[in-house]
């Protein structure tokens, strides 16, 4: 017992952390596009933070309760409600069997998360519950969800302690502009002078070629030495491809485990959930720092969800 | 040695062997991610063999970007120790030509040559499995002999079967699943090279070698039936350097 999907929505997929270990086999790590979100959705329910949540894009999916559970909705507001009634977001709440969630639609950022107490009973593959939509991988049979598809919770909960704690401030997303902070490299030596300076001094636009593989933006293009190839070599969460047309694409969760484009810089980690939750059509600026401040700004956030986890969960 | 560490954002750093590919640098790409097996750092998620380098996960909460690169020097200092593994040779069946090989008489006109020269040149030299990527069990692999070329398609396909056997320069592939390719389909393997249903799905590794062996219509269907009842062994021996 657990959920009844009534509608899947655009695309609801199951994701947890990442499947970690198979990409030097070419298995994309997948995982849940706005890390920061998905782990306070599960810090709230007092499951580990990594534990597989439902994950959301654009208009959500209509779930049917067939057994008690609390949940946590956070990350982008795409109205939840319970019964036809304003739902609470960023917070822990009781839902009965046989209510009804569903979403009215997209009121502010893009992607959200729904995590259960206890886990959704999806199975492990390679390790992970995450769903890769290109090979059929994990999740539900490898799919986004759809209506019919039920879903047990694992051991669901109806008391959490400190329940009136469980609640963190909303997060509100930019609705126009985002300003993306980039470590340089692995191959910025790859790009003119004018290059490099162009890719800092010049906004770009997100075009609709944007998924959970990546994030393509068109710009004036950034100029390389050579023709923007490489040895096809190792990518990371956040990469920076500029192919030989110039126009970056920023490399996401489904991302292949190794490419050929030229990487001018990475998006720093605490900044790619302002990627998960903006559309296409936004504007989008880098801004260069350096490795140092990235890692402690990434530090400083894990020790804050850290503090949270102990806060509610002890 | 020449080792250069190049950042990939807060979470990655690449260890480039060097510019050019070959068999000498790929050896220190892999040297290294055995050493790192035999002498494991702290804080590491996982790393990604390629061409030229290796590409450190790690979890800087764990180890910072500093702390990483001294550990990873170190074993770079050390990594000659670790004893080299035997060259492993996986035998791939191969069904050459006809429906599933649609490229094999094109690829032959463009060498001025006749099928069974390119089909000798194939299947008689062992191919090196450099890296996986691309999609999942995709291996990038390239014989050292008679390394003239096998030219492109001028027009690449949209989509190609899965199993399909292509070629390029002194580069062939084998293709997991469906997906686009500009390279010649010369022949088709009755093996899976993915299948996520076995336990360890991958027909290859980095590292490994392979020999194609050319099979019959008849034998390329029972090889295939033997897979698919999930009772075929595939021919896999140490050989001498």
């Amino acid at each position: 017992m657990g959920i009844v999907i009534e509608n899947g929505g655009v695309l609801t997929t199951v994701q947890d952390e990442g499947r970690f270990g198979y990409q030097a086999y070419g298995v994309s790590t997948s995982g849940a596009m706005d890390s920061h979100a998905f782990h306070i959705a599960n810090l709230l329910v007092g499951n580990e933070m990594t534990e597989g949540a439902l994950e959301m894009t654009f208009i959500g999916p209509v779930l049917r309760f067939t057994q008690d559970n609390i949940i946590a909705i956070t990350g982008g507001d795409l109205a939840p409600m319970l019964d036809g009634l304003p739902f609470p977001m960023y917070q822990a709440v009781l839902v009965k069997k046989g209510q009804k969630l569903s979403f009215g639609g997209m009121r502010n950022g893009c992607r959200g998360y729904i995590a259960f107490a206890g886990g959704l009973d999806v199975p492990l593959v390679m390790g992970s519950k995450s769903t890769l939509l290109r090979n059929k991988l994990g999740g539900i049979d490898g799919r986004k969800l759809q209506a019919g598809d039920e879903i047990n919770f694992t051991s669901p909960k109806t008391k959490l302690a400190n329940m009136e704690k469980r609640k963190v401030p909303v997060k509100i997303y930019p609705d126009k502009e985002i300003v993306l902070r980039v470590v340089l490299g692995p191959q910025d030596d790859e790009f003119t002078d004018a290059g490099i300076r162009s890719f800092f001094w010049n906004s770009g636009v997100i075009t609709n070629e944007f998924d959970r593989m990546g994030c393509r933006i068109e710009r004036e293009p950034i100029e390389h030495k050579g023709d923007g190839n490489i040895n096809t070599d190792g990518i990371s969460l956040g990469s920076i491809q500029v192919p030989a047309n110039g126009k970056p694409i920023i490399m996401l969760a489904d991302r292949q485990s190794t490419g050929g484009y030229a990487k001018i810089g990475t998006v720093i980690s605490v900044d790619l959930p302002k990627i998960a939750q903006s559309q296409p059509g936004f504007k989008v600026r880098f801004i260069q720092v350096g490795l140092d401040l990235a890692q402690s700004l990434y530090i400083r956030e894990l020790n804050k969800l850290k503090e949270l986890d102990k806060k509610l969960n002890g | 040695m020449d080792v250069k560490f190049l950042i990939a954002g807060d979470r990655a750093v690449s260890v480039e062997f060097g510019k050019v590919i070959c068999l000498e640098t790929n050896e220190k790409v892999r040297m290294l991610e055995e050493k790192l097996q035999e002498s494991p750092i702290d804080g590491v998620v996982e790393v990604v063999p390629t061409y030229c380098s290796l590409i450190v996960h790690y979890r800087p909460e764990v180890i910072l970007y500093d702390e990483l690169i001294q550990a990873l020097k170190e074993r770079l200092e050390n990594m000659h120790s670790v004893q080299k593994k035997k060259k492993i040779v996986k035998e791939i069946p191969i069904l050459y030509g006809g429906e599933t090989g649609p490229d094999l008489e094109y690829c032959a006109q463009l060498e001025q040559t006749s099928t069974e020269e390119i089909i000798r040149k194939h299947s008689e030299h062992e191919y090196y499995v450099y890296m996986l990527g691309f999609a999942p069990g995709h291996p990038y692999m390239a014989r050292f002999k008679e390394p003239y070329s096998f030219k492109r398609r001028e027009s690449p396909r949209v989509k190609i079967p899965a199993r399909s056997v292509v070629v390029q320069l002194n580069l062939s592939d084998l293709i997991p699943f469906e997906q686009p390719c500009g390279w010649n389909i010369i022949g088709s393997t009755p093996l899976d090279i993915c299948n996520f249903d076995k336990e360890d799905p991958f027909l290859l590794s980095a590292g490994d070698w392979v020999r194609h062996v050319p099979v019959t219509k008849e034998e390329y269907d029972r090889i295939r039936r033997d897979v698919e009842n999930g009772t075929y062994q595939v021919k896999t021996y140490a050989a001498e350097e």
